[in-house]
């Protein structure tokens, strides 16, 4: 599979701020992510579909040097707040997680360039895979209410690790599939046939995804089955989240120009098989 | 007026710093690469002593294979393999860039073989920069691992040859890697540097013995952060007594409290680099908290810090 970054104007990339954000809410959502709810007014009015930020877990010369980059789960600007699921991984998100409400936070955002949506387009799939789903939700929030219709896959190893589904169905999405490993509903031919059978008659035109390789590639294929082209949000371990550090080129040295950077050129590339 | 509540000024404290013909307003700036013109969207960088581009090299170089960072103790470990557009890509594109954010650039400059650097110095002539600073440093090159930097006759023969093709001052960043550094820090005094930079990232190797895999693409890279803050701390006193041209340190400093560390040790000015990544704002805050450090610390000239340090 091959990332070609989406053409882009500056208009797609808000001007980025750090804050001290307060935590207003930091707590278990399910047995596997947190939710964090940061009172941070800047990013809950900038922050487009598949942007992220950068959160400092960090604090008085303890705990990690780098921050981490996590995705913006949903935004409310008229409130000023913005919400990111974490999934507790290691050192990083250890941290997060022992921040308190009341406590502040360096928040860098937002970042990135996200999701871009054709004015033409009128029907939109978007797949996602355990915390990657947390990428696609904001583009329910931004399609709703609207005349595009929107067809969501939110997947995960267990019943718990599924999220996203009631941010898709509170944004009038036309169907929601919330899929898991446990009963065999996430495997990819099962997904391919389900998908198949209620989408080629009437197919979408773009294809979001987010998460899993695997995910990633049925939805190149299906890509080409209808036509739609596809849109993947990828990671990679980052430091700047600016673009200055180099830190989170997409691949290896493939010839004397570096590979595209994910904080700069992405998370959201085009993607297509080779 | 004069009241309750109402306290004198403080006597101004002087930050300004000279490194040679090289005047700074304080003696705040990044480390090369962990820095760009980008950052000038989040804080004001036009109130930094000088700004510090990524090393350029001649040619175009892709860098390395991710992953390119990770978390340490206390640190992080880098193998980001200095992608660069090249000289001419850098003079076009990036410099105009750093040219534009209102402090004296000073540009980073390496090679992969003694004559690069001469070649990059040359291709830079034409262009407007406050100086030079020569990363005879980098630890994870393709070269095996050994570094210029190691060699102290290269260092000689490098730097000299810079000083021969610029007319401005040139700062010598050395490398860690060295069994003493007082000689590589005479050899770029006696080539005619007007500074030289203590010091680079500290080679490192981050392994996970799930996969038997080192977790950075390229293998070893650089460890940075506080974890090397003694580190550096101990080179950078070492070189000032080697050397009678100032002395340029870097290493984990992330306070307004470490700059006065290094300046203690022997350091005239500083770079600060990995703590600028969680904490974007911390060299401009830095240079704010200054003076009330120097009057805290009983100097109304910052300089007078400089190398006080006894035992
Ligand atoms: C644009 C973007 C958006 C993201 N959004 C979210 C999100 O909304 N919610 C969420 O939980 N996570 C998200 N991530 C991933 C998240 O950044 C990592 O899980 C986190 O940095 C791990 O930190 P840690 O110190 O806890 O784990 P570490 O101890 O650093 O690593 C634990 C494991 O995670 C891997 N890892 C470390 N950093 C990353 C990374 N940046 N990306 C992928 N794997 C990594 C390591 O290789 C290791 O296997 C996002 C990443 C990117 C690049
Ligand atoms: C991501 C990253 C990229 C770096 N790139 C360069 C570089 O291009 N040239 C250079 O001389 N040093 C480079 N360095 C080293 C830093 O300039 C600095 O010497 C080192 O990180 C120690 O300082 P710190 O602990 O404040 O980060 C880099 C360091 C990091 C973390
Ligand atoms: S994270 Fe620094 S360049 Fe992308």
């Amino acid at each position: 599979m091959t990332l070609q970054p989406l053409e882009r104007t500056d208009e797609d990339r808000p001007a980025p701020a750090w804050c001290h954000a307060e935590v207003l809410v930091n707590r278990p959502l399910t047995e596997r992510y947190h939710h964090l709810r940061l009172a941070a007014p800047d990013v809950a009015a900038a922050a487009r579909a598949g942007q992220f930020v950068m959160l400092t877990a960090g604090r008085d010369g303890s705990g990690p040097v780098l921050p981490r980059p996590m995705a913006v789960y949903t935004r409310d600007a008229a409130a000023g707040v913005v919400d990111v699921l974490y999934a507790v991984v290691g050192q990083g998100t250890r941290a997060l997680a022992g921040f308190a409400p009341g406590e502040r936070m360096v928040v860098v955002g937002p970042l990135g360039r996200g999701f871009a949506i054709h004015p033409e387009t009128d029907r939109v799939l978007v797949v996602g895979r355990g915390i990657g789903t947390c990428s696609l939700t904001c583009v329910a929030q931004d399609l709703a209410p609207g005349p595009v219709e929107l067809h969501a896959v939110t997947s995960g190893r267990d019943p718990g690790s599924v999220i996203g589904a009631e941010v898709f169905r509170e944004h009038g999405a036309a169907s929601v599939r919330a899929v898991h490993d446990t009963d065999g509903s996430s495997d990819v031919a099962v997904l391919r046939a389900r998908l198949c059978g209620e989408l080629d008659g009437g197919p979408p035109q773009q294809i979001l995804t987010c998460g899993s390789e695997r995910l990633a590639r049925l939805c190149a294929e299906l890509g080409e089955r209808w036509g739609a082209s596809v849109q993947v949000s990828v990671e990679a371990h980052m430091a700047c989240g600016l673009g200055y550090c180099h830190g989170c080129s997409t691949g290896g040295p493939t010839g004397p120009e570096e590979s595209p950077l994910v904080c700069r050129d992405g998370p959201v590339f085009w993607l297509s098989l080779p | 007026m004069s009241g309750p509540g109402v306290t004198a000024p403080a006597r101004p404290v002087d930050l300004s710093v000279r490194l040679g013909d090289l005047e700074l307003a304080n003696p705040v700036m990044p480390a090369s690469g962990c820095f760009g013109p980008e950052l000038a969207e989040l804080v004001p960088v036009h109130r930094l002593g000088a700004v510090v581009t990524k090393t350029v090299f001649a040619q175009a170089r892709p860098g390395n294979r991710a992953h390119r960072l990770g978390e340490s103790a206390h640190g992080m470990l880098n193998s980001v393999g200095i992608p660069s557009r090249g000289v001419h890509g850098f003079a076009r594109t990036d410099l105009p860039a750093y040219q534009r954010l209102g402090a004296p650039v000073i540009v980073s400059v390496g090679g992969l073989s003694e004559g690069e650097y001469w070649r990059v110095t040359e291709e830079l002539a034409g262009t407007e920069h406050a100086a030079i600073e020569v990363n005879v440093s980098c630890p994870n090159l393709e070269r095996g691992g050994v570094t210029l930097g190691s060699d102290v006759g290269a260092v000689r023969r490098v730097v000299a040859g810079v000083v021969a093709r610029t007319d401005v001052p040139v700062l010598v960043k050395l490398s860690p890697d060295l069994a003493t550094i007082d000689a590589a820090a005479r050899a770029a005094q006696e080539a005619g540097a007007a500074a030289v930079t203590v010091c680079n990232s500290f080679p490192g190797l981050a392994v996970a013995p799930e996969t038997r895999r080192a977790t950075l693409g390229n293998g070893t890279g650089g460890l940075s952060g506080p974890a090397i803050k003694p580190l550096a701390l101990r080179l950078v006193w070492q070189a000032a007594q080697a050397v009678t041209i100032p002395v340029v340190g870097c290493g984990g400093i992330a306070t307004a409290h470490d700059v006065a560390e290094f300046l203690v040790a022997g350091a005239s000015a500083v770079q600060i680099g990995t703590a600028t990544f969680a904490r974007p704002f911390v060299m401009t805050e830095i240079v704010r908290e200054l003076p009330a450090l120097a009057a805290r610390l009983g100097v109304t000239r910052l300089t007078d810090l400089v190398g006080t340090l006894s035992f």
